[in-house]
């Protein structure tokens, strides 16, 4: 009884306190990768009462709206509506109760760093997701690290993840000669081809004629007759560290549209540095 | 004959005896100045362990003698990349020998394409934070440690030290196991930590894996390798800007239908690594 109440207090004495403390953070990103580029930046203050990703599960129509075409709300993509984090998450930059949201928008291309101010509206924890392209659904993640309270500089390192939404095909969405089953086009969510090939930065290092990597155009795993010229979007998991690209050496030909001297990588991909300020 | 030689030993070992006495009680003592325990001796006021002697309380090498020292010793964690010899540098808050995402130092060019720490180390000790530095000597192979290296610094630096380290993998371009400017602060004398490290490419040289762009072992087998293979001042890489190194592509499955291999290189699958690629062991010793 006594020491319920002693907690009780303890809570409101370091509540009042964090209230009147609300800091505004300092978070610079860092792409560690030599030809990946970061898509728009989710970062996330929450409770526990809130995740972005979890390894091991399978991945949110959120996570995978983020890690196969870079989207995170309506403003970015109507069609979207519904299935993104802003649906998951609620408003951005709003205090949510259970979170507040921010997303960084622009490109942060490679071995470069861009720096934010954030507000946490005093979340205890923090999370970040952000496509890399071009690939069929990496992300690079920071899951649920507690926001450091001490002023001073921290630096965590972070991993590509497959968000385990898409077969890695490796394949080029610009493409005509090849198509998803049934004519769609591709590239972007629930279709295959790597996201944001046609983006100028990411154009020039692409390839074609590929004849896929993690699946073959005109074949199935599963043995469903499919079109020669046709590739078959599936599943590889649940969200798990990224195995990497395998790419290849040939502009015309090979079995992967990506470049197996630029667009790989080794873990960390990324370094997040949090500037907690003096009070 | 052999009785007698006993006989003069221990005569020997008791005049060696006695003149050791003879300074039993140092400046004082009735027979001078060279004893055990006088003003030269062993534990006299400027013998090895007196007051102000070598390891003495205030001598070069004691508790009050306002310095801190560190050992240290690198970890070839690689399959099968050797590395050169290691720049341990030891500095203040504040410095960057190297950082993520901006261009190499020349002397990180240096160091990353033909092995060379000593322009990196040179630079470092320009700056106004730098406090000691020491490289490794000789090629450290896979699964080696190297010699035990020591660091010292003002004691008052003991509580905001910072290190780094850089040593390039020799079977690459331009790719070295770093870290830049890690905390190595309020370590008590005995106390160790350990460091793992990453490998980065300098972004100085693209990565064409060819037996006349690297220094080390793999392009010497294939007729290349050496100093002529190491430095050279032009910046071609995708990005001229540090990062983490991709891993070596290698010429696997070059020409088979995947093409995923670097035909114009001379690694194979042994020559691949992945993060980390070193460790550091830093104790501190006084």
């Amino acid at each position: 009884m006594k020491i319920t109440k002693i907690a009780a207090l303890t809570a409101l004495v370091l509540g009042s306190v964090s209230i009147a403390q609300a800091v505004e953070l300092n978070i610079t990103i860092t792409n560690l990768t030599q030809g990946n580029y970061f898509t728009p930046r989710l970062v996330v203050a929450h409770t526990d009462a809130a995740d972005v990703f979890e390894v091991g599960t399978t991945a949110s129509s959120a996570l995978a709206w983020l890690a196969e075409a870079g989207v995170i709300d309506d403003a970015q993509e109507p069609a979207s509506s519904g299935q993104n984090f802003e649906a998951l998450l609620g408003p951005a930059d709003t205090d949510n109760g259970s979170n507040t949201w921010h997303r960084f928008g622009g490109l942060v291309p490679p071995a470069t760093s861009l720096s934010y101010p954030f507000d946490t509206m005093d979340k205890p924890l923090l999370s970040i997701a952000s496509m890399l392209i071009p690939t069929n659904d990496a992300f690079v993640g920071l899951d649920s690290i507690e926001i450091p309270t001490t002023p001073g500089t921290y630096h965590y390192y972070l991993n590509a993840y497959d968000a385990g939404t898409e077969l890695n095909d490796e394949l080029n969405s610009t493409r005509t000669d090849i198509t998803g089953v049934g004519g769609t086009a591709l590239g972007g969510y629930a279709a295959p081809g790597v996201a944001g090939a046609g983006a100028p930065p990411i154009a020039p290092s692409m390839s074609v004629g590929g004849t896929g990597v993690a699946v073959t155009v005109g074949e199935s795993a599963d043995g469903t007759s499919i079109g020669a010229n046709e590739v078959i979007d599936g599943t590889d998991g649940p969200v798990h560290i990224h195995r990497n690209t395998l790419g290849d050496t040939s502009a015309t030909d090979g079995a992967s549209d990506l470049n197996s001297t630029v667009h790989r990588w080794l873990n960390p991909v990324a370094r997040v540095t949090i500037v907690v300020p003096s009070a | 004959m052999k009785y007698f030689n006993v006989k003069i030993l221990a005569m020997t070992a008791s005049l060696a005896l006695l003149a050791g006495c003879s300074g039993d009680d140092g400046a004082v003592g009735p027979q001078g100045p060279q004893g055990e325990q006088g003003p030269t001796g062993p534990t006299g006021p400027t013998g090895p362990t007196g007051p102000t002697g070598p390891t003495g309380p205030t001598g070069p090498e004691g508790p009050q003698s306002g310095v801190a020292a560190y050992n240290l010793t690198m970890l070839n964690l690689t399959h099968g990349q050797p590395m050169a010899p290691t720049a341990f540098i030891a500095h203040e808050p504040n410095f960057h020998a190297f950082s993520a995402a901006n261009s190499a130092t020349l002397g990180l060019e240096v160091l990353a394409e033909g092995g060379d720490p000593s322009m990196f180390i040179n630079e470092a000790s320009d700056a106004v934070e730098y406090l000691d530095a020491v490289s490794s000597s000789g090629i450290l192979m896979p699964g080696m440690s190297t010699d035990i290296v020591t660091l010292i610094v003002p004691v008052l630096d003991a509580d905001n030290l910072r290190l780094t380290v850089a040593s390039m993998l020799v079977d690459t371009n331009d790719a070295f196991a770093g870290v830049d400017s890690t905390d190595i602060s309020n370590l008590a004398v005995g106390q160790s930590m350990i460091i793992t490290l990453p490998t980065w490419d300098a972004g100085t040289e693209l990565n064409t894996e060819t037996a006349d762009s690297m220094p080390g072992p793999a392009a010497a087998n294939a007729g290349g390798g050496g100093a002529a293979a190491g430095f050279a001042a032009a910046r071609d890489d995708l990005v001229d800007a540090v990062r983490i190194h991709a891993g070596v592509v290698t010429s696997a499955n070059a020409n088979d239908p995947s093409r995923e291999g670097l035909p114009t290189s001379v690694l194979d699958q042994s020559d691949k690594f992945d993060n980390p690629s070193a460790r550091v062991l830093v104790t501190r010793t006084r």
